[in-house]
């Protein structure tokens, strides 16, 4: 591993779907001569590319899960994580933001900025991710590198700066303009390893001298040498700009922006360059941890190896040898054979085996020093955990892990299939924190849940593949809620004095909508309710939440205030006062006019415009309110919200409707009262299923 | 439901008329101001009185990007309901969505023919029929006439009532009418000029205007870019 700091970076490739991450990183690899020979995504080799090591991913061209490699460019070391644009695997996504420096937000030339584009992008703010734009397919009929800039403005409000011009578009793409060094670089050789730098041709000469003009003037936003550079026109070397852009693009107040085609195997060693020239190193980011000793105290970490062990484990994988923790150091160095703390549990670990990952092959060293990514073998722990030296107790905040939207039943085949089955189970909910199972206590089902259709089906199809658990799955479950819309009071006393021990406990108050999952407060006066009791008096309310008395869908959206009640000095007890809260929750209940409420997902379906008319259709006859259609000249983007409950089998749908032209997305967005209609079909539902399980 | 509580006046009614008044079935109506001084604003407005009126408002949008549109209409519907105390003004919200439709088009790729095909794909299936369709960031130089005189005939077939925003250089006569509109002013019924006098944001009628000079002073809110003092919408107790 290099020692020097200054010259590392820890980067991931993120995307909508199909707009060349993997491919991408197949050629980085090969630039960098970490491999020998270029295979595609879904070639006809039947190879595929390195980082799509699962047989699923080879087989559908799609990357399920990120992976990890490292190569070296120009004396830097660079670790990528190549990342799943589907947002049924945004979970890898997450955790790789989590944990990486900077990022490489790639875009098609033609598509612009899709749906995922934006999601990918939240999640680069949420965790303050430094990122370069790389125009990708600028070889494809319909490249149009300036809108997509324009969108990169528009649509995800980036400064958006083009530090390249093409050299031809579409089948005449030859090469990049770089206006830094003004000079145009072609890409000879067989797979484009050979670079030709030469003068720019005179037809482009003008608009490289304009747009070299803009790209100087965003800079010197973020440099006072060159701003007065330019008031005193003088010459500016391109080391100046260059600095200058770097502040802005680790600031995130800017965004520098490239353009190739990696399929073709065209102007990616720029990107490279960029890369390096652009991207945080760790040294620059700054990562904080929470001292739990201090009141949960922000503390900054440093990027120094004699400094205590803070690390983090954002992601796991069994394998063959056992359990592979993949974990990020942000302070001080893990080695082999020391003895490291896991925060949450409070429990000693030694470390065992320790390696770097080059997608599903590793190779063993003898540490990870403070801003590198490893592996461990052999460490029980979830994905999230913190580990730290003897003596210090900080906790580094988790990644944002999204809630399931959709449920499926799924059911063994036979009994071999059942033990296997549960070992899958097992293993998929540990290494994926967005995919949860459990048994209904009232069919025995079992259920899984995830954040798509893809997302179930892939995980089924690997529990066929990989432990030979035949299973049959049942109809999806939608994850409805109740919830309530008005305001009812309570006033309940829940009473058991026949002699011997008792019970007594008063609760009284209201419940009201509110706008998150479940509030209470506390606002009786005067001791009425002891105040040992009210933490009891909550979580019995809270108890209610899970099954609600309509339907038994959990609850959200309710606030509990209480602001009298009553206590008996011998048998009022914790137990006696949850059970007053759980009947003064169902007493209020029912008076709060409860609703059921639907997930309602963002649906953008991108078409032909030719086949818009029957798009929009199809969305209507599914509930959907269609907010607007983006016209782009030869496609249409539709944006509709439709109820999860009608979009499954969407997509076969759209693909028969659109002669398989048309493709979307589809992500969680709200939830909304479900139709009386629906409501209805549901109460007759749940009176059916009871009526045959008695 | 909610809407039916509130009684409605036009927002523009002290400027150009009654609702009545106002533009016919195939009528157009333009908004001319200079850049950033609050048309699209001012439409938007205009779309949030329709909706509330439960007509349909088809918003079509040469600049900006769905989104951006959806979050202009949030934005203004928000100063609104605060200005005149709405409760319950996301449930509101969530009621006038069905009601309005955004179409984006880049302004090299936007024709009548192709509008008119987008329109009856949705109306043919049931999907939306617009009352009034809002056009925002359409250029109006001289290559635009034939377009809209198209549009009139458009507006017209189909029984719908349009708004324009028209965007007005300031080295243009500060008097009136921009010279380029002047070929093409007889297609609009209602013409409104949105003009900064010092600290004040004036609404001035140049066409259509009501006579009476006590009721013909409108003024918008730069903080809000709402009409100013101007209830439109009252609370029926």
């Amino acid at each position: 591993m290099n020692q020097d700091i200054t010259k590392f970076r820890n980067i991931g490739i993120s995307a909508h779907i199909d707009s060349g991450k993997t491919t991408l990183t197949e050629r980085i690899l090969f630039y960098t001569k970490r491999i020998h020979a270029i295979h595609d995504v879904k070639g006809k080799d039947g190879v595929g590319a390195t980082m799509d090591s699962m047989e699923l991913e080879k087989e559908r061209g799609i990357t399920i899960a990120s992976a990890a490699t490292f190569c070296e460019w120009l004396g830097h070391e660079i670790n990528i994580i190549d990342t799943p644009g589907h947002v049924d695997f945004t979970i890898e996504v997450e955790r790789s933001l989590r944990v990486l420096d900077g990022a490489v937000l790639v875009l098609c030339s033609v598509g612009g900025v899709q749906s995922q584009s934006i999601t990918v992008d939240l999640q680069m703010k949420r965790y303050k991710v430094p990122c370069l734009a790389f125009i990708n397919k600028c070889d494809r009929s319909g490249a149009n590198p300036e809108k997509v800039i324009k969108q990169l403005k528009e649509k995800l409000g980036h400064n958006a700066v083009a530090i390249q011009i093409p050299i031809g578009l579409e089948a005449d793409f030859e090469g990049v303009i770089d206006l830094l060094s003004m000079k145009a670089t072609y890409f000879d050789g067989k797979n484009g390893e050979i670079i030709r730098i030469e003068d720019i041709p005179g037809d482009l000469m003008e608009l490289a001298g304009n747009k070299r003009e803009e790209l100087i003037d965003a800079a010197s936003m973020f440099s006072d040498e060159l701003t007065e550079a330019i008031l005193e026109e003088k010459e500016i070397p391109e080391a100046m700009i260059i600095a200058a852009l770097r502040t802005g693009t680790l600031l995130r107040k800017l965004t520098p922006v490239l353009l190739g085609s990696a399929y073709k195997n065209k102007a990616v060693q720029p990107l490279l360059d960029a890369v390096i020239k652009f991207l945080p190193c760790p040294y620059d980011t700054e990562n904080t941890a929470l001292d739990m000793d201090n009141n949960e105290e922000p503390v900054i970490l440093e990027a120094d190896i004699s400094k205590p062990l803070v690390a983090l484990a954002f992601k796991l994988e069994e394998g063959q040898y056992g359990q592979l923790t993949y974990i990020r150091v942000y302070q001080g160095l893990l080695a082999k054979g020391d003895n490291i703390y896991n925060v949450r549990t409070g429990k000693k670990v030694k470390v065992g085996r320790v390696v770097r990952m080059h997608a599903s092959q590793m190779e063993e060293i003898e540490s990870i020093p403070a801003g590198y990514i490893g592996a461990l073998f052999g460490i029980d722990c979830a994905s999230g955990d913190t580990f730290v030296s003897s003596g210090l107790s900080y906790t580094m905040t988790s990644m944002y892990v999204p809630k399931p939207v959709i449920s499926l039943a799924i059911k063994p085949k036979d009994n071999k299939s059942e033990v296997n089955m549960s070992k899958a189970l097992n293993r998929f909910t540990k290494e994926d924190p967005t995919f949860k199972t459990y048994t209904s206590d009232e069919t025995g089902d079992t259920i899984i849940s995830g954040m798509g259709e893809l997302h179930l089906d892939v995980y089924l199809e690997r529990m066929r593949r990989e432990y030979n658990a035949q299973v049959v799955s049942g109809v999806p479950k939608v994850a409805y809620r109740e919830t309530i819309t008005r305001k009812a009071e309570f006033n309940y006393t829940h009473k058991k004095q026949t002699g011997g021990a008792g019970q007594y406990g008063r609760v009284a108050g209201y419940m009201e909508p509110v706008d998150e999952d479940f509030a209470f407060d506390n606002q009786v006066k005067g001791g009425a309710i002891p105040t040992q009791y009210i933490d009891a008096c909550e979580k019995g309310f809270r108890n209610c939440l899970a099954k609600g008395p309509k339907l038994e869908y959990p609850v959200t959206g309710v606030k509990i205030v209480i602001n009298d009640g009553a206590s008996h000095a011998v048998d009022s007890s914790d137990m006696a006062f949850q059970a007053a809260s759980r009947g003064a929750f169902l007493e209020a209940y029912s008076k709060a006019k409860p609703v059921i409420i639907e997930p309602i997902m963002k649906v953008v379906v991108e078409t032909p415009t030719e086949f818009q008319g029957a798009v929009l259709g199809s969305l209507n006859q599914r509930r959907g309110i269609i907010f607007g259609t983006q016209d782009e000249v030869t496609s249409c983007v539709v944006e509709a919200q439709v109820p999860l409950a009608e979009m499954f089998g969407y997509s076969t749908v759209l693909r028969s409707t659109t002669q398989g032209k048309a493709q979307f997305t589809m992500e969680f967005a709200t939830y909304k009262q479900a139709p009386q209609s629906v409501a209805e079909e549901l109460v007759k539902k749940a009176a059916e299923e009871k009526k045959n399980s008695q | 439901m909610i809407k039916d509580s509130f009684s409605l006046r036009h927002p523009l009614e002290r400027l150009v008329g009654s609702e009545t008044e106002i533009i016919q079935d195939g009528g157009f109506g333009a908004i001319l101001a200079y850049a950033g001084v609050g048309k699209t604003a001012l439409l938007i407005q205009l779309a949030i009185y329709n909706l509330l009126s439960n007509n349909n408002v088809l918003h079509i949008s040469l600049n900006d990007a769905v989104k951006k549109v959806g979050l202009w209409y949030k934005e203004v519907y928000r100063n609104i309901a605060f200005q005149h105390s709405i409760e319950d003004q996301e449930q509101l919200f969530e009621t006038l969505l069905p009601h309005r439709f955004i179409m984006t088009f880049e302004v090299d790729g936007f024709s009548v023919p192709k509008l008119e095909e987008r329109l009856t794909e949705l109306m043919e299936q049931n999907i939306f029929r617009p009352h009034i369709v809002l056009i925002d960031g359409l250029p109006f130089d001289v290559s635009q006439k034939e377009s809209l005189i198209e549009l009139k005939a458009f507006a017209q077939r189909h029984s719908l009532k349009l708004w324009f925003t028209v965007r007005i250089q300031r080295d243009e006569t500060p008097l009136g009418i921009p010279a380029h509109f002047n070929d093409i002013e007889y297609l609009f019924e209602k013409t409104i000029l949105i003009q900064p006098e010092g600290k004040d944001i004036q609404l001035k009628a140049l066409k259509g205007g009501k006579t009476d000079s006590e009721e013909t002073e409108l003024f918008i809110d730069p903080t809000t870019m709402l009409i100013k003092e101007n209830k439109w919408i009252q609370h029926i107790t």
